[in-house]
């Protein structure tokens, strides 16, 4: 085996197995030990950064699309309401 | 009928400190509603901006443990629920609760995908979450508790009722506009589809969002929106880890899938989208 496909044949794997972890790398959700492993692999990788920035730019679109919307003034109302009515059962049967 | 969605079971120490060791996010403090009610300190409402901002990928940090519980000093009175008035429970349900009030009702919107039910969605969850309050125990994330609720409520009655077809998406293709190109260009190494994305209106992300089923699209949602941990978004869903990670994989390769068609039909280029 020439040492280009060692090279090829490892970082294959490294690849693979990178692609499956960039969620849990992405959301915060990846064990200690494997960051270091994956933030070395992105640093050298080209194709799989590449994959991740794509990752966190959807996930940073899907945050900035679905901003808060204030809720429509008299929905508050309607539920303050409602909750009293029911405050007044609970004062009722007590 | 409320009592038995949310029916309470007195939890214990013991129960909290077998969450401890089961690593990286802390427990919601409600098992599903039903079986433990432990306290387990969490910021019930962690800074919007916070939460909004763009995260560097880091580990998540379990809450300090034991922070409100050990120490009740640093905690507010401890409340008895018993002695606690219906006033007094009102007044805490509004000063507590309320303020989630926008965030419930934009999850309903992208849930329900109409502003009628939308509204009738989060009234409804309130209305529950008020009848139960006083099952909720104090210092645990009432954020999730009340999007649990959220779930259910909508699970149980109006996703049979959906009405279909979806409605379209004219008022919000009026509004529409380009974002702006954000400085991340000077990276060099974004790819066409990322740049194609990252142009992308609101209106179509919400329209790609509407296309996915909605186990998806809720998984997403409670990810990258709310910035909920894998572990409580399992809570909230009441679904094995494992169900939300699968169900994370699947709604972002759609909408990717579907953001590249878009991107296409507006006449971004878009090389190579593979997914």
């Amino acid at each position: 085996m020439t040492r280009a496909e060692h090279d090829s044949e490892h970082s294959e794997f490294d690849c693979s197995r990178a692609r499956m972890q960039l969620y849990e790398y992405l959301d915060g959700e990846m064990a200690p030990e494997d960051i270091d492993r994956i933030r070395e692999h992105l640093a050298h990788c080209g194709p799989c950064l590449q994959e991740y920035d794509l990752d966190q730019t959807l996930k940073a679109l899907i945050r900035r699309s679905c901003s808060c919307e204030a809720a429509p003034r008299q929905l508050r109302t309607q539920i303050l309401a409602r909750i009293t009515t029911i405050k007044m059962t609970v004062e009722f049967r007590d | 009928m409320l009592t038995a969605e949310l029916t309470p079971v007195t939890g214990s120490t013991q129960v909290r400190r077998q969450y401890v060791s089961q690593g990286p996010g802390p427990a919601l403090g409600w098992n599903a509603m039903t079986a433990d009610q432990s306290a387990f300190p969490r910021p019930s409402h962690a800074s919007t901006a916070d939460q909004r901002s763009v995260r560097e990928p880091s580990v998540r940090q379990p809450q300090p443990v034991g922070h409100n519980v050990d120490d009740p000093s640093l905690d507010e009175p401890a409340l008895d629920m018993s002695t606690e008035t219906p006033q007094e429970r009102m007044a805490r349900f509004e000063k507590d609760a309320m303020p989630f009030l926008d965030q419930l009702y934009s999850a309903a919107l992208r849930t329900t995908r109409n502003p009628a039910d939308a509204e009738d969605l989060v009234q409804e969850t309130f209305a529950k979450a008020f009848a139960a309050f006083h099952q909720y125990k104090h210092g645990t994330n009432l954020k999730a508790w009340l999007y649990r609720i959220l779930t259910n409520t909508y699970i149980n009655t109006y996703r049979k009722k959906q009405r279909q077809p979806l409605q379209s998406d004219a008022a919000e293709v009026e509004d529409y506009q380009l974002a702006r190109a954000e400085s991340h260009t000077s990276r060099g190494l974004r790819s066409a589809e990322t740049e194609a994305l990252d142009h992308l209106p609101d209106s179509d992300v919400k329209r790609a969002l509407q296309q996915i089923p909605e186990d998806f699209r809720l998984a997403v949602y409670l990810a990258d929106v709310e910035g909920f941990a894998y572990k409580e978004i399992a809570e909230i869903m009441d679904t094995p880890i494992g169900t939300v990670m699968s169900r994370l994989h699947r709604g972002r390769h759609q909408l990717r899938d579907l953001l590249s068609d878009y991107a296409r039909e507006r006449g971004f280029v878009v090389e190579g989208a593979t997914s």
